[in-house]
Formats: structure tokens, C-alpha cells, sequence
């Protein structure tokens, strides 16, 4: 066993935090409150994302063959790590690069890959993802965005809801109902988000502006050359998909990254000499430093090819519960940050409170754990 | 990075199962609240189980692992201090070692009895005495899954080891957090294992997400436990040992009464060996001033 990081992961981080700190502009800590799916995040992610690309380091954990680096997913954690304590400057275009384009390297047709690819690698694609309706959230198999054939095309009804990015994006990883069968009726559709048919509604939200949103799709005509791998072969995908954000974004980092700074500013206002506070502040640090060790436990099956199981449900919800500590610990213990005294602090309050519920939410994860890890018997349905 | 066991590591755990294996399968009818076992603490030593923080080459994570895999027995041996504490000393001290904090010498102590090396630790330094008779009083009666003793009388004449109280302290919660994994991961298999076969309402217990969703948080703290002492045990950074004997003392008071609760009645009698794990955990949970003491030391460490 070896937990030292090698001198190239620590060069590679070192190289991430310079760049951060020469790109990033002055005011950037209040700037990013705006949240990643804001107009001006989204807008800044374009420039920010370029230079990334300039400097190999928007898709470094991709195939050289399609412009990436071959690196491995150490590399792939210390990017998402460094980015997302910083604020996530790459705005909603991580989602891009973490796993719907190495959806598309997988699953995608020729002339998919030559489409999105490029845009993708570039820095200047955004995306949303068409899976949550209505009622259909947790339970994401019962979904009933309807995609009829017509010949060579798809007529899409239906609606999404709580969709990230809507907004702002250009293309849709549609997740809709192609026949009755609960799993294997399901398909992906990449949809242009100028296609006719589509409107988009911003729900107000706790996260940040332009963050969720509604989507209806009213007789949208999609060309079956959109639909992406086979009909009904969504589930299997969205699988895969999965083993590529199985962990979603490395929350554990921000919330340790938080906790340090509000008690760095509790300790410049000589209010961390306390037992208490200094109790509290510990019991976070423990909390954030399991959810990171679970969740390098699965990097570590990953970078040696190893199939991702279930445990990564485990590393999931030690995250949502660093997160929540650190939140109670700052809304306790420095209310002002949630005024607007502390900008870094408020962004991350932003952001912890959808923990639980962003990309599966944590009792779907409690029941994985039940199930596939503990190996307890189903729960009858 | 590389979080995969050695060769070594996977060849040293499968020993100690093979070793083991007879006293797993020990009828536990009769165990009593501690099931000590010499003959197992005899095999342990003679085998070298317990000297292998001495190996350079194996080191501390090596120590925890040995330590985590021995906790998960319903037997107990005093393994913790000797695999992570012991290298610090010398390997010519008598076992048991038993670890006593400078302040609170009145406190009920694990594996003390006559014979035993007891390692004072505190704000004074590091020192050892071999117990006498007279030293000693045994709680037969105590509520541990440990043979526990009280300390009647601190001898002045003590060996000083010249190292610093810090560097034990920092072992002491490695060991804690080693030894609370394996107790942890042995309780919640055991329960697991009951709530599958257990049937109430025509089903089986394991089938109700009230349980099911407090066990997956025990896995999910259980877990992280282990993580935390084997990276301490490889950083040997006070923080980090700190934060993985917080983590540890306060997940098995966070699971402790669950697991007895999922048991039901069953879990209130001495019939079923889950108090063994659990009773120890409660044990471990009283060590260095309990959570607070080790988040204080984790504060201190982190923040200054």
C-alpha cells in the first residue's frame, strides 16, 4: 500500500494550481458565486475552457488519438479536484469532458464522434442532460418522454425537469421512451437544443442562477441518425456513463477546502479558542477525509482497470456526509458567510446542499449499499 | 497512490486467517462479556504476528492490518499496542502492553494484570513498568468485552524510553482506529447476517429500509474507519491519526446500539458473541478522553 501521490501527480497538481492562479480573475471568489450553470460562469467556462484546451488540460484523461493525453484517472481526480475547490471555472463543460464525451468515444457513429467531439475537446460545447421528469426522478426507468419513429425521424413529447445547464446549452443527452418496456424501451437522443419544439423554462433555485430548469418537448422531430447506439440500448449506456462519473464531482475536496478557510477566518477573528468550535471543526475534517479515502479507494480500482461495484455508492454518501457537517459547521459557527461576507464560503453552502440529491440521490445510494454491498436481501416491491 | 495490498500484506492476513480459522468457529455459548484466549495469544506471538511492526520492510500499515484482521475474532488478544506501540520501545518488554495516560491512572485499563508491561504516557514522557501483584485489581464484573483491570499504584521507579509522548499518542490512535475497524466490520457483518435470516412479518428483517438504511451507514462509517487508520498508519502524521481515532470512536457510537437493536431480544443476551465486538468498541470509545480528546488533538494538529 502507498499513499504518497507521485512526483508527476504532484507536478501535475502544481501545474493546475499555477494556472488557476495566473487564469483566474481578481474577483473571481465572488464572481463564481453566480454557479456554473450561470449566464456569466457559463460565458466565462468558454475563455476559461479554451485556454485549458490550449494547454492540454481540458481533456488530459482522453485518448491521444482524439487529443487527449491517455492519463490516468489519478490525473482525472486531481483535475476534477483542483477545479472544483477553485470554484469549477470549466462551468457546466466538466460534465462534457468527465463522461458524455467518453460516452460518445464509446457508443457514438462516426459522424456523432466528428460532430460533438471536436467542440467538446475544444472548450466551446455545453451540454444538458434530458434524464429527471417529472415522475420520474429516482426512479428514472418509469420515464415517459416519448420518442415515436416516423420513418427517419423521431417525434419527441414529453417533459424533463431539474435539468442543469438547460439554458445555456447546445446539445441534449436525451434519455426517452422508444416502446413499453420499462429498461429496455429506452433511448438516447443527442437533440440540438435549437431544434423546433423545445422550450426551456428556468425553475428559481437555492443553487445559483440559470442553474435547473424545465424542458418540453412538443413534437420535436429528432433524424433517427441521432439517436445514440441502439433503440433500447440506453440503460446499458447510461451504465457506462456511470462508470465514468460514478463518483460525480469531488465534493470531499471543496468541503475540506471550505472548512480550512472558515476556520482560517474563525481563527483572524480570534473566535476559534474554544473547545467546542474546535470540536466541531474536527469532526468535519474526519467526515471529509473518510469520504476522500472511500472515494480513492475507487480511483484506485479504476486506475488498474478494476470493475467499479458498488462501493462507490459507499464513497457517495461518506461525501454527502462531509457535506452536510461542513455546512452545520459554518452556518453555526460563522453565520455571516451566508450573507455575504465570505463569498468562497457562501458558494460552497451553494453547492454542499445538493449533495444528497444531484446524480442520484444518497437513499438511492443507501439501498445500493444494502443490496450489493451488504448483500442484504431485497426489499420486496 | 496504490491502496492494493502487498504481496506480502495479502500473504501475512491469509496466514493469520489460517491460524485462526479453529478459534473462529469456537463455540460461543459461554463466551461471558470478555473471551480472552491465551493459547490464540501464544500462536499470535510465536508466529511472529505481532513483531511485524518491527520489519522495516512491513512497517505500520502492515501492524494495522494485522491488527484490523485480529479484531474481527470474537476472541480477544492484545494486539493493538503491542504491533503499533512495541516498535517504539523495544521488543524485549513482556506482553501484554497496556496503555495508561498520564492523569488518568484510576481508569479501568485492557489486558492489565500481573506481568504486564504498563506504558505511562503524557505531558512527563514515555515510560514502563512491569506490574505487580499488588499493583493490580482485577473488574471481573466490568461491562467490557476485554479482561480489564484498575491500576491500584503507579511505581515512581520507572524505565523512561526517550521518545517523545507524541509519537506514542499518534500509534495509540493508529491502534485505536485499526483495532474499532475490524470490531466495527465484525459487528456488522454479525448483524447482517441475522437481519438476513431473522423473519418477522413474513419476510425477512433485512428486507425493511428502516434497517436496511441504518446498516448502509454503518457500512459506509465502517469503511471509512479502515481508510482513515491505514493512511494514518502509513503517514504516521499526528492529524491524520487523529482524525481516524475521531472517526472511529465516533462511528462505534454511532452503530453501537443499531446493531444490539436489530438483534432485538436476542441482542440483550450473552447466547449471541455480538456484545463481544461491540462491548469492545465501547472500550475504545473511553480512550484518550473519547472524542473530544482526540478533536482537540485533531484541531491542534490541522490548525495550530
Amino acid at each position: 500500500m502507498d499513499f504518497d501521490w507521485t512526483e508527476q501527480e504532484t507536478a501535475f497538481r502544481d501545474r493546475l494550481r499555477r494556472l488557476l492562479a495566473d487564469t483566474l480573475p481578481d474577483d473571481w471568489e465572488r464572481f463564481s458565486q453566480h454557479g456554473p450553470a450561470s449566464p456569466a460562469l457559463t460565458k466565462f467556462a468558454e475563455s476559461f475552457c479554451g485556454t485549458l484546451a490550449e494547454q492540454g488540460l481540458l481533456i488530459p484523461h482522453w485518448p491521444e488519438a482524439l487529443g487527449g493525453q491517455g492519463l490516468d484517472p489519478w490525473h482525472q481526480t486531481i483535475l476534477a479536484e483542483e477545479m472544483w475547490i477553485a470554484g469549477e471555472p470549466r462551468g457546466g463543460q466538466y460534465m462534457n469532458v468527465n463522461w458524455i464525451g467518453p460516452t460518445l468515444i464509446r457508443y457514438g457513429s462516426p459522424d456523432q464522434q466528428a460532430r460533438y467531439l471536436p467542440p467538446i475537446a475544444e472548450g466551446k460545447a455545453l451540454w444538458c442532460q434530458g434524464f429527471s421528469e417529472p415522475g420520474s426522478g429516482s426512479d428514472l426507468a418509469s420515464l415517459r418522454t416519448r420518442a415515436e419513429r416516423d420513418g427517419d425521424t423521431y417525434r419527441v413529447n414529453g417533459q424533463k425537469i431539474w435539468t442543469s445547464y438547460a439554458g445555456l446549452a447546445d446539445t441534449c443527452f436525451l434519455v426517452c421512451r422508444t416502446s413499453d418496456d420499462r429498461k429496455r424501451g429506452i433511448s438516447i437522443l443527442l437533440v440540438p437544443m435549437d431544434t423546433p419544439g423545445i422550450t426551456v423554462r428556468q425553475i428559481p433555485s437555492l443553487i445559483g442562477e440559470g442553474d435547473i430548469h424545465e424542458v418540453f418537448f412538443d413534437d420535436v422531430t429528432v433524424p433517427v441518425t441521432a439517436r445514440l447506439g441502439d433503440e433500447g440500448q440506453a440503460w446499458e449506456i447510461i451504465g457506462y456513463s456511470l462508470t465514468n462519473e460514478r463518483l460525480g464531482i469531488p465534493r470531499y475536496a471543496l468541503a475540506r477546502a471550505a472548512l480550512d478557510r472558515a476556520v482560517a477566518v474563525l481563527k483572524a477573528q480570534s473566535e476559534f479558542d474554544g473547545e467546542a468550535v474546535k470540536i466541531e471543526a474536527a469532526h468535519a475534517a474526519a467526515l471529509a477525509e473518510a469520504a476522500r479515502m472511500a472515494s480513492y479507494a475507487i480511483v484506485d480500482r479504476r486506475a488498474k482497470g478494476e470493475a467499479i461495484g458498488a462501493e462507490s455508492s459507499s464513497a457517495r454518501f461518506a461525501t454527502v456526509m462531509a457535506e452536510r457537517r461542513v455546512c452545520e459547521f459554518i452556518v453555526e459557527y460563522l453565520p455571516e458567510a451566508l450573507a455575504d461576507a465570505h463569498p468562497y464560503l457562501k458558494m460552497h453552502h451553494q453547492r454542499g446542499i445538493v449533495a444528497g440529491i444531484a446524480a442520484g440521490a444518497a437513499e438511492i445510494q443507501l439501498n445500493i449499499i444494502a443490496t450489493d454491498v451488504l448483500k442484504l436481501p431485497r426489499e420486496p416491491r | 497512490m496504490d491502496l492494493s495490498l502487498t504481496d506480502d500484506q495479502v500473504a501475512i492476513l491469509d496466514a493469520i486467517d489460517t491460524l485462526s480459522r479453529p478459534y473462529a468457529g469456537a463455540s460461543l455459548h459461554e463466551a461471558g462479556f470478555a473471551l480472552p484466549d491465551a493459547q490464540l495469544d501464544r500462536d499470535l506471538a510465536e508466529g511472529g504476528f505481532l513483531d511485524i511492526g518491527f520489519d522495516p520492510d512491513l512497517g505500520a500499515v502492515s501492524a494495522a492490518l494485522v491488527v484490523e484482521r485480529l479484531a474481527r475474532l470474537p476472541q480477544t488478544v492484545e494486539a493493538a499496542a503491542s504491533a503499533l506501540i512495541r516498535p517504539l520501545l523495544g521488543d524485549d518488554l513482556p506482553r501484554p502492553l497496556c496503555l495508561v495516560e498520564e492523569g488518568r491512572t484510576t481508569r479501568p485499563v485492557r489486558f492489565l494484570r500481573e506481568g504486564a508491561t504498563v506504558l505511562l504516557v503524557g505531558p512527563s514522557g514515555v515510560s514502563t513498568f512491569t506490574a505487580t501483584a499488588a499493583q493490580v485489581r482485577a473488574e471481573a464484573q466490568a461491562l467490557y468485552g476485554y479482561p480489564m483491570a484498575t491500576l491500584l499504584d503507579v511505581p515512581t521507579d520507572r524505565t523512561s524510553h526517550a521518545i517523545p509522548a507524541s509519537q506514542v499518542l499518534t500509534r495509540w490512535r493508529i491502534a485505536l482506529a485499526a483495532e474499532a475497524a475490524g470490531l466495527l466490520a465484525a459487528a456488522l457483518d454479525s448483524t447482517v447476517a441475522h437481519v438476513t435470516d431473522r423473519q418477522q412479518f413474513g419476510r425477512s428483517l433485512a428486507t425493511f429500509q428502516a434497517l436496511r438504511h441504518r446498516l448502509a451507514e454503518a457500512q459506509v462509517r465502517a469503511n471509512g474507519v479502515r481508510w482513515l487508520a491505514l493512511k494514518a498508519a502509513a503517514t504516521l502524521n499526528p492529524g491524520d491519526a487523529a482524525l481516524a481515532a475521531l472517526h472511529a470512536q465516533e462511528s462505534a457510537r454511532a452503530t453501537v446500539y443499531d446493531f444490539h437493536q436489530f438483534f432485538g431480544a436476542m441482542g440483550v443476551t450473552l447466547e449471541h458473541p455480538l456484545h463481544l465486538w461491540t462491548y469492545r468498541l465501547k472500550a475504545l470509545i473511553g480512550d484518550l478522553r473519547g472524542r473530544g480528546g482526540q478533536a482537540l488533538a485533531a484541531a491542534e494538529a490541522l490548525w495550530g
